[in-house]
C-alpha cells in the first residue's frame, strides 16, 4: 500500500544501536505501514475457504464406502433400511456393512424439494403483495411497525417456529384447513393429490407453511428494499397515463425489481432446503415413503440426518454414518446449486450478494 | 428409563454433591452410541449390545438395574374393554396388511367387543429404540413369517402402513397417540400413568403360552421367573415371549451400558458407587413404583453387582 | 404530485387549470370503466391480504408461547438447574450466553480479519478467490455442519461433547455473515478518507484504525449481532456438538457437555413429552429466546440511530 512512513534515524543510520532496539523499531515500523494487519489478514481471510475445502473433504471422504456400496440405487430406492444391527457383517466391494442393508433417499429428496416447491410458492407472492402495501400504502410509522415484525419474524429461532407448528398449527391445519381443501376440491383426475385422508397435521402441507413462514422474511424485506428503490419518474409516467395502482404494479414496479426478487426467493430457497429442525417437528418423520397427497407424512434430507444421528452410530461397522454423509453431501450439493444460482442473479442487480435485509 | 433416571439424579445428588449427573432422554440407540463412542459414562438402554458391538468393543459392558416391560396403547374412545393382541395380528398391523380396527382378525381375538371401522393409524419410533427392539422381537418370536428375524434391531425399516407416523421418543410417542384418533401404539410401561391420563387403551398381549395378559408386577414377575435360571454372566438376554402361562409377552432388563476402562480411578469410583447404589437404594419401591419398573431378581442382582466391580479407571 | 398518491389518478380528479381564470366550462374526465376499478380495489385487498398473512402468524407465534409461558413462569427458573424432567433453566441460560461468546470471539476475530483484508488489500483473483470461499461457506446447511462437527471434533479428536466443539461448529455457520456485513461496510467508506489520510502523511494503520473503521463499525456490529442471533437460536449443530448438561457449564474447553436453550425447547416440547413438568421448561425456555431476540433487534436499531445521529 502506501510507502512506508520515514522513522526518525540519528545521523548514523541507525547502526549504532543494540538489536533488540533494532527489531523493535522495525516491527514499529511495518505496524504503522499497516503490514501486521494486512499480515493478520491474509491469515484470517484464508481460514473460511480451508474450512470449505475441510468441510467438503471430510464429507467425501466419509461418504465414499457407502457410495460405493449404495449406487444408484441411493437415488431411486424408497426405504431407508439400516440393516440388522444384531445381524454378522457382511461385506460388499470389501466394505463391511450389516445385513439387509438397502439405503434408499427417494423420499427424502422428493420431500426436501416438495416442501420448499411450497414454501416459494406461497412466500414469494405474499412478500410482494406485503411489501407493495408497506412501502406504498402504509404510514410512515405503521411501515417502521411492520418492519419490527419482519426482523422479529426473520430472528425467531426456528425451533421455537417448529414448537408452535407442532402444538397449534399441526393441529389447526389437521382439523380446519387441510379438511376445507380435500372436500372443496374439484374431483378432476390431476388433482387427486389435494384428496384424501388429511392426515394428523404432521405432514407436506404444514411443512411447506412453516417453511414459508420462516422464508418471507428474506423475501418481503428485500422486496421492500427494493420497491422503495424504483425510481419516481416511470411511476409518475404510468399514473400521468391513467393506469391503476394495480396496472403500474405489473407493468412498472415489479419488472423494475424483477431480478432482485428473483435473486432474494433464490436465496430464500436456499434457506427453506437447509432448514432443519422447524421441519423435523411437524413433517411426521416418514422414511419409507413419498407422501401420497398433500397432507400425508414425509421427511426431508435434513429432518432425516437431525432424527437418525444418533442412532447410526450403533452400526459398528461405520457404515450408517457413511451414508449420513452421503445424505448429507447430496443435501449440500443442492443446496450449494441454488447458492450460486442465487449470488449470480443478485449481484446483476444490487452490489449485495447476501441481502441482509432485515430492515436494519 | 429417562423418568427413572430423573428421579435416581435427584435423590442421589442430595446426599453426593460432588457428583454430577445429566440425563437426556434420547433412544436407546443414542445410549448404546453414545458409551461405545465414550462421549457419555453411562448410556441407558433397553436394548442390549448387538455381537458386532461386542466384538468391536471388547471392554462394553451392558448392566441391567432393573425390570421393565413394553406395553401397547391405542386411541379408541368408544372402546372400554382392553384389547388383546398377539404377534401375529400386531406384525399384520404394523406391516399394512390389517388396516381397520373391525378387522375379523382383531374380531377373532375380541369376541363380544364392539370395535369401530376407524383407520388404523400405526406409530413407531423415529429415533434408534430399545422399545422398538423389544416389540419387534416380540413380533419375530410369535410370528417369523410376517416378522421375518432380520427386522429386528433398534432401528427397523418400517413396511409402509397407511398413514404410519414415526414419533421421537416415548414421549412422542404418547402425545401422538393421543392426538391421533385409531393409533395404536407401542410405549414403555414407564409411561402408564400418562396414557392413562390421556385416556388411551391398554392391551393384553398374548405369551407364548397363548394366554392374555396385562403388564402388570404379578404378570412381569411370572415372565422373570422364568428366564432369571439362565442369565448369562455378560447378562445379554431377551426376555420376550415367555412360556410362562400366566407371563407378560414383552418384558425387558433395563441395562445401562458403560466402559470397563473408565478414564480415571476418580471417574471409575463414583460410577460404581452410583450403580451400587441404584441396585440397592434405587431398588427399591419409592422409585420403581412410579414407573412400574420391578427389582432385578436376587441371582441377576449377584451377577450386575459382579459386572460393576469389574470396572476400573 | 407527490409519487405516493398515484391510486385516484384515474378516477374524478380535480381538472388542470384552464387558461382564463373562472371563465369556460369544467371538463370532464372519462368515467373509468368499473371493471378496472374493480381489479384495483381487489389487488389492494390481496396485498393487504398478503400483509396479514405475514402479521398474524408471527402474532399467533408469540402469543402462542407467551400464554403457555407466563402463567406458569416463576423468577426461579432463572435461578435453578434443570433436573431430569422438569426444574429450571439456570444452565441453558449460562450455556447459550457462553456458546455465544464464544462465538463472537472466535467468528468475530475471523470475519473481521477476513473482511479488512478482502475490503482493503486484496485484489483481483485473489480476492474473488477468497470471497468465493466464504460465500459458499454459507450455503451449508447446518445439519451438514454438525454432522462434520460431530465427526471430526467429538469424535476424531476426542473432545467427547463439547463447548469447542459446539463454538466452532456454529462459529462456520455465523463467519459469512459477519464477513459480508465488515466487507460491505468497508467498501462504503468514501475513498476521500483514505485518500485524505495520506495525503496528510498519516501511517496506514493509523488510518484504517481511527478513521475507516470507526466509519464501518454500525455496519460491523450490525453483522457481529446476526452472529450473536444465529449462535443464540440455532439447535442442529449444536446438537451433535455441544451435547447436553443439567449443571452449570464450567470454562472447560472440551470433556465438558454444555447444555443451551434451545435443546430444551426441542426436547422437552409438547410433541416430544408428555410430562406437564417438562413443557413448562420448554416454553420457559422459548420464552427467554424471544426476549433474547428482542433485546438483539433492539440493540441493533439503537445502532443504526446512534451511527445516523453521528453522521449529521
Amino acid at each position: 500500500m502506501s510507502a512506508a512512513a520515514p522513522d526518525v534515524v540519528g545521523p548514523d543510520g541507525g547502526a549504532g544501536l543494540p538489536l533488540s532496539r533494532r527489531l523493535g523499531r522495525a516491527l514499529r515500523a511495518r505496524v504503522r505501514n499497516g503490514d501486521l494487519i494486512r499480515w493478520l489478514g491474509r491469515a484470517g481471510a484464508v481460514i473460511p475457504t480451508l474450512a470449505l475445502a475441510f468441510i467438503l473433504g471430510t464429507l467425501i471422504v466419509k461418504a465414499w464406502p457407502a457410495i460405493r456400496v449404495n449406487g444408484w440405487h441411493f437415488f431411486t430406492g424408497s426405504a431407508f433400511n439400516e440393516g440388522s444391527f444384531y445381524g454378522a457383517t457382511v461385506k460388499t466391494n470389501g466394505i463391511a456393512h450389516p445385513p439387509g442393508v438397502s439405503y434408499g433417499a427417494l423420499p427424502e429428496i422428493v420431500g426436501t424439494l416438495e416442501t420448499s416447491a411450497i414454501a416459494l410458492l406461497i412466500a414469494v407472492p405474499v412478500s410482494i403483495g406485503a411489501a407493495l402495501v408497506i412501502v406504498e400504502r402504509l404510514p410512515r410509522r405503521l411501515a417502521v411497525v411492520v418492519g419490527m415484525f419482519l426482523e422479529m419474524l426473520a430472528g425467531i429461532p426456528s425451533v421455537i417456529i417448529g414448537l408452535w407448528g407442532g402444538f397449534t398449527f399441526g393441529p389447526f391445519i389437521a382439523n380446519h384447513i387441510a379438511p376445507f381443501i380435500a372436500s372443496h376440491v374439484p374431483n378432476v383426475p390431476g388433482l387427486d393429490f389435494l384428496r384424501g385422508p388429511t392426515g394428523s397435521g404432521q405432514g407436506l402441507l404444514t411443512s411447506g407453511l412453516i417453511l414459508a413462514i420462516m422464508i418471507i422474511p428474506i423475501i418481503a424485506a428485500t422486496a421492500r428494499d427494493l420497491i422503495r428503490q424504483v425510481p419516481l419518474l416511470p411511476r409518475e409516467g404510468a399514473v400521468a397515463l391513467g393506469m391503476s395502482d394495480w396496472e403500474c404494479a405489473r407493468r412498472v414496479t415489479l419488472p423494475w425489481v424483477g431480478s432482485g426478487i428473483v435473486g432474494a426467493s433464490v436465496l430464500g430457497l436456499g434457506r427453506a432446503l437447509g432448514e432443519t429442525i422447524a421441519v423435523a417437528m411437524v413433517c411426521g418423520i416418514n422414511l419409507t415413503t413419498v407422501a401420497t397427497n398433500l397432507y400425508g407424512a414425509m421427511t426431508t434430507i435434513a429432518a432425516t440426518i437431525v432424527t437418525q444421528l444418533d442412532g447410526a452410530f450403533q452400526d459398528a461397522t461405520g457404515f450408517a454414518l457413511s451414508s449420513f454423509a452421503e445424505l448429507g453431501l447430496v443435501l449440500m450439493v443442492i443446496t450449494l446449486l441454488v447458492n450460486v444460482a442465487a449470488r449470480l442473479l443478485v449481484r446483476r442487480v444490487s452490489g449485495t450478494a447476501l441481502p441482509v435485509g432485515r430492515g436494519l | 428409563m429417562f423418568p427413572l433416571f430423573g428421579a435416581w439424579q435427584t435423590a442421589y445428588n442430595k446426599t453426593v454433591t460432588n457428583v454430577n449427573i445429566t440425563t437426556a432422554g434420547t433412544g436407546s440407540g443414542t445410549g448404546i452410541a453414545d458409551a461405545a463412542a465414550g462421549v457419555v459414562t453411562m448410556g441407558g438402554s433397553d436394548a442390549y449390545l448387538s455381537s458386532a458391538e461386542m466384538a468391536q468393543n471388547h471392554n462394553l459392558l451392558n448392566i441391567p438395574l432393573a425390570v421393565s416391560a413394553a406395553m401397547i396403547s391405542y386411541n379408541l374412545p368408544g372402546v372400554k374393554a382392553n384389547l388383546k393382541f398377539n404377534g401375529t395380528v400386531l406384525a399384520k398391523i404394523y406391516s399394512g396388511k390389517i388396516t381397520t380396527w373391525n378387522d375379523p382378525a382383531i374380531k377373532a381375538l375380541n369376541p363380544g367387543v364392539a370395535l369401530p371401522s376407524t383407520k388404523i393409524v400405526t406409530l413407531h419410533r423415529s429415533d434408534s429404540s430399545g422399545t422398538t427392539f423389544i416389540f419387534v422381537s416380540y413380533l419375530s418370536a410369535q410370528d417369523p413369517t410376517d416378522w421375518p428375524v432380520g427386522q429386528v434391531g433398534t432401528t427397523v425399516s418400517w413396511p409402509s402402513a397407511p398413514g404410519a407416523l414415526a414419533e421421537l421418543g416415548n414421549g412422542g410417542m404418547v402425545s401422538g397417540c393421543a392426538a391421533t384418533k385409531g393409533c395404536i401404539a407401542y410405549i414403555g410401561t414407564s409411561y402408564l400413568t400418562q396414557t392413562t391420563a390421556a385416556h388411551l387403551g391398554e392391551g393384553e398381549l398374548a405369551n407364548k403360552a397363548g394366554k392374555f395378559e396385562l403388564p402388570t408386577p404379578a404378570s412381569i414377575q411370572a415372565a422373570l421367573a422364568s428366564f432369571s435360571g439362565s442369565t448369562p454372566a455378560n447378562e445379554t438376554q431377551s426376555l420376550i415371549n415367555t412360556s410362562a402361562p400366566t407371563g407378560y409377552g414383552i418384558i425387558n432388563y433395563e441395562y445401562v451400558i458403560v466402559n470397563k476402562k473408565q478414564s480415571s480411578a476418580a471417574v471409575a469410583s463414583a460410577l460404581k458407587a452410583f450403580l451400587n447404589w441404584t441396585l440397592t437404594t434405587g431398588s427399591t419401591a419409592t422409585f420403581l413404583a412410579p414407573v412400574n419398573f420391578q427389582p432385578l431378581p436376587a441371582s441377576v442382582k449377584a451377577l450386575s453387582q459382579t459386572q460393576i466391580s469389574s470396572i476400573s479407571g | 404530485m407527490s409519487g405516493q398518491s398515484s391510486a385516484s389518478a384515474a378516477s374524478s380528479a380535480s381538472p388542470p387549470g384552464s387558461g382564463s381564470a373562472g371563465a369556460g366550462d369544467t371538463f370532464q374526465w372519462p368515467a373509468v370503466p368499473v371493471r378496472r376499478r374493480i381489479v384495483n380495489a381487489g389487488f389492494w385487498i390481496a396485498c393487504f391480504a398478503c400483509l396479514a398473512a405475514i402479521v398474524i402468524p408471527a402474532l399467533w407465534l408469540a402469543i402462542g408461547i407467551i400464554v403457555r409461558a407466563v402463567p406458569n413462569f416463576q423468577w426461579s427458573v432463572l435461578t435453578t438447574d434443570t433436573t431430569g424432567l422438569g426444574g429450571g433453566l439456570e444452565n441453558a441460560i449460562l450455556g447459550t450466553l457462553l456458546i455465544a461468546a464464544g462465538v463472537l470471539v472466535v467468528a468475530g476475530t475471523i470475519s473481521l480479519l477476513t473482511g479488512l483484508y478482502l475490503a482493503e488489500f486484496a485484489t483481483g483473483r485473489h480476492k474473488s478467490v477468497l470471497r468465493g470461499g466464504y460465500e459458499v461457506l454459507s450455503g451449508i446447511p447446518s445439519i451438514v455442519l454438525g454432522y462434520v462437527g460431530l465427526v471430526t471434533l467429538v469424535l476424531g479428536l476426542h473432545w467427547q461433547f463439547s463447548l469447542m466443539a459446539g463454538v466452532l461448529t456454529l462459529s462456520v455457520l455465523a463467519i459469512p455473515y459477519i464477513t459480508k456485513a465488515t466487507e460491505s461496510s468497508l467498501a462504503q467508506v468514501p475513498s476521500s478518507y483514505r485518500e485524505g489520510a495520506e495525503a496528510l502523511g498519516l501511517p496506514a494503520s493509523w488510518a484504517l484504525r481511527k478513521i475507516v473503521l470507526k466509519s464501518a463499525l454500525p455496519g460491523i456490529v450490525t453483522g457481529l449481532l446476526i452472529a450473536l442471533a444465529i449462535a443464540v437460536g440455532e439447535t442442529a449443530p449444536l446438537l451433535y456438538t455441544a451435547g447436553t448438561s443439567d449443571a452449570n457449564p464450567t470454562l472447560a474447553l472440551t470433556h465438558a457437555p454444555v447444555g443451551y436453550l434451545t435443546y430444551f425447547v426441542y426436547a422437552f416440547a409438547p410433541t416430544n413429552q408428555p410430562f406437564k413438568s417438562a413443557n413448562i421448561v420448554s416454553y420457559d425456555a422459548a420464552l427467554i429466546l424471544l426476549v433474547m431476540v428482542l433485546l438483539i433487534i433492539i440493540a441493533g436499531r439503537v445502532v443504526i440511530s446512534i451511527s445516523r445521529r453521528n453522521a449529521e
